[in-house]
């Protein structure tokens, strides 16, 4: 076999792959093996480019596309005339009483709660995103950790004075686990940094992440569940495969993610909230600390 | 109303025209207010309505198929042309791009429009759709390469050349 043919299958076997890539909906293994296939192939990375600029043009199209004013009024109107019909034939008064019903359905159900709780919803998500996509960007597309773990003095040296005693706590707090790296890193194109400890266990890769809130908090109106009185509030979700818990801790998010069930991920996250809580307020400038987060609940129902 | 502009908009690439795009949506928010009941407050409000709106979109399809032509156009010869991989212009207008994406039959049009405009995951347009995962992933896989395959036409006649399977090869090896 010439090196020529085994590329080509390679490719094409990458290729394959290309389209659950782009949607994300690939398991942590196989998106690894694209990612590395990606940078070492400058057909197949163009190829990738191709498709996500027509999924891009795609997208600013459709956008494009006006909905008319009219549109909402006329739905309304459909409301209340099939309404209308409902009530029909059981006198004027409960025809008047069915309307302010269904006004406040409409009104109260369809806007407000809906929209509250879809709000929620999504500041969940888009908060739980920030330590998903410094997991998938910098442990498993950049690969940003080496086989064996780093010795701790350099990982102390470089997270600085500041966070190197978060180290301890990770060790400490993820039993069974190899604290392999811990840095602060950014996203290309953003200013946010991350404090980021990459650990393994079995195989599986697992981080955690933390990084400054800036007055964002999660929604409390979306909480429903209670959890024991000591522990912190921890948001869960699974998006693009990944399972993601997180809590707010004085002026950091902190984030655990992996691709672990949600059992499991929820303990461990559990294990190292109150340390890392801890730590944080002793080793930074804190705002009062608001602890009022005993809840825990799922982002939303993506997963 | 929530979601009300991305309902629209999906109905309003699904069928013939925006009248039916409009009569869909208020169908469909008639239907949601109806079964508001059915709805698990917490889940995904934005996918239940999708879902009602296929489901509705599904009705309206089989009356208009006993009044519309059928359109084949994924031809022997148009599935040789899709094992090159065209490539598509940087610039291209909004207007030639939604006119590229109503030539895509619509079994791959509305998968393209659930996974790449209304970012829902395979497991959620599987549900939305009715039909099995695997059918998603290959529908999705054909329907971007036929949205691609129309955008290079698109290329074409921008005066801007499609890649070569050959062009690829050389560039693998």
């Amino acid at each position: 076999m010439n090196s020529f043919s085994f590329d080509s299958k390679r490719c094409e076997r990458i290729r394959q792959h290309l389209d659950s890539y782009l949607s994300n909906e690939l398991l942590v293994e196989t998106t690894s093996e694209v990612v590395q296939h990606l940078e070492n192939c400058q057909g197949c990375s163009r190829e990738l480019d191709a498709r996500i600029r027509v999924r891009d043009v795609l997208q600013r199209a459709v956008v494009s596309r006006p909905v008319p004013d009219s549109i909402r009024a006329d739905v309304m109107h459909k409301l209340r005339e099939s309404q209308v019909r409902s009530f029909a034939g059981v006198g004027v008064r409960r025809w008047a009483l069915g309307l302010a019903a269904l006004a406040a359905i409409v009104v109260g159900l369809f806007t407000t709660e809906w929209l509250s709780l879809r709000r929620g919803e999504q500041l969940i998500e888009s908060i739980l995103k920030l330590g998903l996509s410094d997991h998938l960007i910098c442990a498993v597309r950049e690969h940003n950790y080496p086989e064996v773990a780093n010795p701790p003095d350099q990982i102390r040296k470089k997270l600085g004075p500041r966070y190197a005693p978060l180290l301890q706590v990770v060790q400490e707090r993820l039993p069974g686990y190899d604290v392999l790296e811990g840095h602060i890193c950014s996203i290309p194109g953003s200013d946010r940094k991350y404090i980021h400890f990459i650990a393994r266990a079995h195989g599986t890769i697992l981080s955690v992440i933390l990084t400054e809130r800036s007055g964002a908090t999660f929604p409390r109106e979306n909480l429903l569940v209670t959890a024991d009185s000591d522990s912190l509030g921890i948001y869960e979700n699974r998006l693009s495969g990944m399972e993601i818990a997180g809590f707010e801790s004085g002026q950091y998010f902190a984030f655990v993610v992996s691709d672990l069930s949600e059992k499991e991920l929820l303990q461990l996250a559990r294990g190292l909230a109150p340390g890392l809580n801890e730590t944080l307020h002793k080793t930074t400038p804190v705002l009062p600390a608001k602890a009022a987060t005993k809840w825990v609940k799922r982002g939303s129902s993506q997963g | 109303m929530p979601h009300l502009a991305d309902l629209y908009r999906t109905a309003s690439f699904l069928l013939r025209d925006l009248h039916e795009a409009e009569d869909l949506i208020q169908e469909t928010y008639l239907e949601a207010w109806k079964s508001f009941h059915r709805f698990e407050l917490g889940t995904n409000c934005r996918a239940w309505l999708f879902k009602i709106m296929f489901h509705r979109l599904h009705h309206v399809r089989r009356r208009l198929v006993k009044t519309s032509r059928v359109i084949t156009i994924d031809t022997p010869e148009r599935q040789a042309e899709l094992v090159a991989e065209p490539v598509v212009p940087q610039e291209i207008l909004d207007e030639d791009v939604l006119k590229a994406l109503e030539k895509v039959a619509v079994e791959f049009r509305e998968v393209v429009l659930l996974a790449d405009v209304e970012e829902f995951s395979y497991k959620e347009i599987a549900e939305t759709l009715k039909i099995p995962l695997g059918t998603v992933m290959s529908r999705l896989s054909r329907g971007r390469k036929l949205l691609r395959q129309e955008l290079a036409e698109v290329a074409r006649s921008y005066g801007i050349n499609t890649r070569t399977k050959q062009a690829d090869a050389e560039e693998m090896s």
